[in-house]
Formats: C-alpha cells, structure tokens, sequence
C-alpha cells in the first residue's frame, strides 16, 4: 500500500469512527479543532486501524496526533 | 455491622466471576485467594498457567481455590474468540483481537465481554490508563453514557446523611474536566452503580457554588446544563440540581435555601462534583477533617464492571475492591 492509498484508507476509518463524510477530511483535518471527537471515539478508530490495516497503535500516540496526516504517519511506522 | 461488611455479605450469597489478569503479582495472588477462599468470589487467575500454578505452589496456596486459564491454551482462546466476535457490540475483528489477546489483561476482558467472567480486576502492574482504554476498547461503554468515571463510597464518623454515615460521591479520580453532557453521563452512572452495590433509591445532587440560581456565570451554566441532560436522557432517575454542598445533605439548610419541590435536596445520598479538580479536593477533605473511609475509586460507565486498583495498594484493600466489584457485577445482572 502505497502513501495515497494508505491515507485514503486512514481517512475513510476517520470517517466512520466520528460519522463524518470522507469527503469532507483530509491529511491537514485537526482532530481538536474539526473533529472535537470524545475518547471513545478515538478508541473505535484505533481499533478499526487494528481491524483493518493490521497496525497496532497505542491510544496514547493515536491521541497525541494534531491532523489525520500525522495520524498516518504513526500508522506507517507501524506497519 | 460496617457498610464494607454488608457488602462481604452480599458477596458470599452469590459469588462472581472475578478474572485477574496480574495474578503472578504476589499482593494480587493473595487478594484474590482470600477473597476466594473465603467465599466471596470464584477466581479466574489469566496468564500462562504453568508458571501462575508454580506461583501458587511455591506462595504455598491451595490450588483448589483457583481456576486456571491459559492464555497459550488454542482450543479456550478460540472459544472465547468465537464467542466474542459473534457479538454486535464488540470492536475488534478476529486476527486483531488475537494479537490482543497475547496480553493477559486482554484476554481477561475478552473472557468478560464472552460471558465467562462477571468482572476483570487489575490495575497493580497495569497502569489505570491501560486499564481504562482496554475497558473501552473490549467491554465497552454503556449505550448512551459518552465517559467512564468514577465514583467512591464514603464513610464518614458523625456525618447523619439520608443514608446514616454514607454518602456515594464522584467523580474524584478518572473524568478530568466533564463537559455538560459528560456530567450529566456522570451523575446517571453513579445512579447505576450506588442501585447495583447497594441497593439504594438513588438522589443525586449535582452541586455547585450556586444553589438554584442563587449565583450566575459559566462554572453554574455548566452544572445546570448537566441537570437538564440528565432529567431528559433518565427521568426516572431523582437527579437535581445545582445546589451547595449543604443544601445538597442538609434538610436545614434545604428548606432555607431550596423553594421549590425536590427529591434530592436535604436528602442526597450521591453527590456529583463539577470536576475533578473540586473532586479530588473534596474526597480528601472528608478524609483529612471528616476522618472517612472512602472506598473505591469504583470506575463507572462501562458495559460490566471493570476494576482499576492503585498501584500501592496493600492486599486489605486490594480484597475490599475485588469483593465490591463483584457486588456490582452481581447487581447489574439483576437492573
């Protein structure tokens, strides 16, 4: 899976763990200020990205993440 | 008879499931024995069992008091995967959960969520952020409860309350700084939980610097939001609001201060504080002036009891919040 396509598939598990429409995110999105998510929800997206793309990350990283684009930067080192 | 020796007594009538994903921790070992032999719960020791039975018999316990599961067994780990995954509610898929369940403490709380576990207690060697996100991640939250929290269940020497010297408080340990809604969340899960330990009609205050109106600004809006959420997503539940901490406890001062008809005020036998930084101090104010026993912290909101114990805790206490949790667990299958 290459760049592009791992941040298109980042994006669409966003998207279905905070109910959003993919096309309204991308890599630059904020989790803070866009997506205003509660832990639970970050949880559900941590446990898709096990689910899906075979990443294990840690909560604590996941939440440290400003934008979906540095969230697929922990997801790469992962994989 | 003391509160902590009602609830033992509550425990030995039906004893629950306890798994313990630390078991080769020494204080947790013994906890869990005594609690075990003693009647009070049945316990499930979760990690290799080779090396926990060696445990066990070189700390020189009965091994009969306890029931093994080995993580490394294939045919247990494959039921309890099984069982997991045929259900709606779960997060995990099948490989992913596996890759979990090489962590003891995940493969405890698969166990639970599977039905063969009534509670998970860990905490000593986990830390309490561990055990929260391995809580969301495999028990879950409660439908409609959008934070876990926390509550403790005071006993305070000449404190005369609506439940003689008890009086059920939170949060003071897990939700930092609630929103309205989260507060609200709050104050419904510690409903739930002082109904399934105790057995209590709860009245839950949700208390302030104001009572009704009687000061204003952004700290009051927050906790009279919270009232509102709460009486709309539960209004068979007796939660009211805001009021002082007086007018919350005190019929004296209740009839002073509170005009208006209300269930909780003079009579609150649970007492929601606005954040953790009021929490936190008050707990330890009832402790350093009131000379209380505060039990808990009890962690709220999951979907069955999840149990985070402190990492110093001597094995006394370690016991008394392993029985407690087992009293929940057994009073939340009856709610």
């Amino acid at each position: 899976m290459d760049r592009k396509e791992l941040e298109a598939k980042v994006i669409e598990l966003v998207a279905m763990s905070y109910n959003k429409d993919a096309a309204e995110l991308s890599t630059s999105t904020s989790f803070k200020d866009e997506l205003k998510g509660a832990s639970v929800q970050m949880v559900a997206l941590v446990a898709e990205i096990e689910n899906e793309l075979d990443a294990t990350i840690t909560l604590q990283d996941a939440a440290g993440c400003e934008t979906i684009g540095d969230l697929v930067d922990v997801v790469e080192e992962e994989m | 008879m003391s509160v902590l020796d009602k609830i033992y007594e509550k425990a030995k009538l039906n004893p629950q499931k306890v798994a313990f994903p630390e078991a080769a921790n020494e204080k947790m070992m013994q906890a869990a024995f005594e609690a075990g032999k003693e009647g009070y719960i049945i316990p499930l020791l979760v990690g290799k069992a080779e090396d926990l039975r060696a445990l066990v018999k070189e700390r020189g316990y009965e091994e009969s008091v306890f029931t093994f599961v080995d993580i490394e067994d294939e045919e247990t780990t494959a039921k309890i995967i099984e069982a997991y995954v045929a259900r709606p509610d779960t997060l995990l898929k099948e490989k992913a959960l596996r890759r979990r369940m090489a962590d003891p403490l995940y493969y405890a709380m698969a166990m639970q969520k599977a039905g063969e576990a009534d509670v998970t207690f860990a905490g000593i060697d986990n830390t309490t952020g561990d055990v929260l996100l391995a809580g969301q991640m495999m028990i879950g939250l409660k439908p409609g409860i959008s934070t876990i929290s926390s509550i403790g269940l005071a006993d305070i020497p000449g404190f005369e309350g609506s439940e003689e010297s008890l009086l059920a408080v939170g949060d003071s340990a897990v939700c930092t700084n609630p929103n309205a809604e989260q507060l609200a969340d709050i104050a419904i899960s510690a409903c739930e939980t002082v109904q399934s330990l105790l057995g209590w009609e709860p009245r839950c205050a949700m208390v302030s610097y104001s009572t009704l109106g009687s000061g204003q600004g952004e700290l009051i809006d927050k906790v009279t939001e919270a009232v509102r959420i709460a009486k709309e997503k539960r209004p068979d539940l007796n939660i009211d609001g805001e009021f002082q901490l007086d007018a919350a406890i005190s019929p004296a001062v209740a009839q002073k201060k509170v005009k208006r008809e209300s269930p909780v005020a003079g009579k609150a036998n649970i007492v929601i504080w606005p954040d953790l930084n009021v929490g936190n101090v008050g707990v330890k104010l009832i402790q350093q002036f009131g000379h209380a026993d505060v039990y808990g912290p009890m962690l709220q909101g999951f979907n069955s009891v999840v149990c985070d114990c402190s990492r110093g805790a001597p094995v006394s206490e370690i016991k008394g919040n392993v029985i407690i949790s087992a009293v929940r667990a057994a009073g939340m299958k009856k709610v």
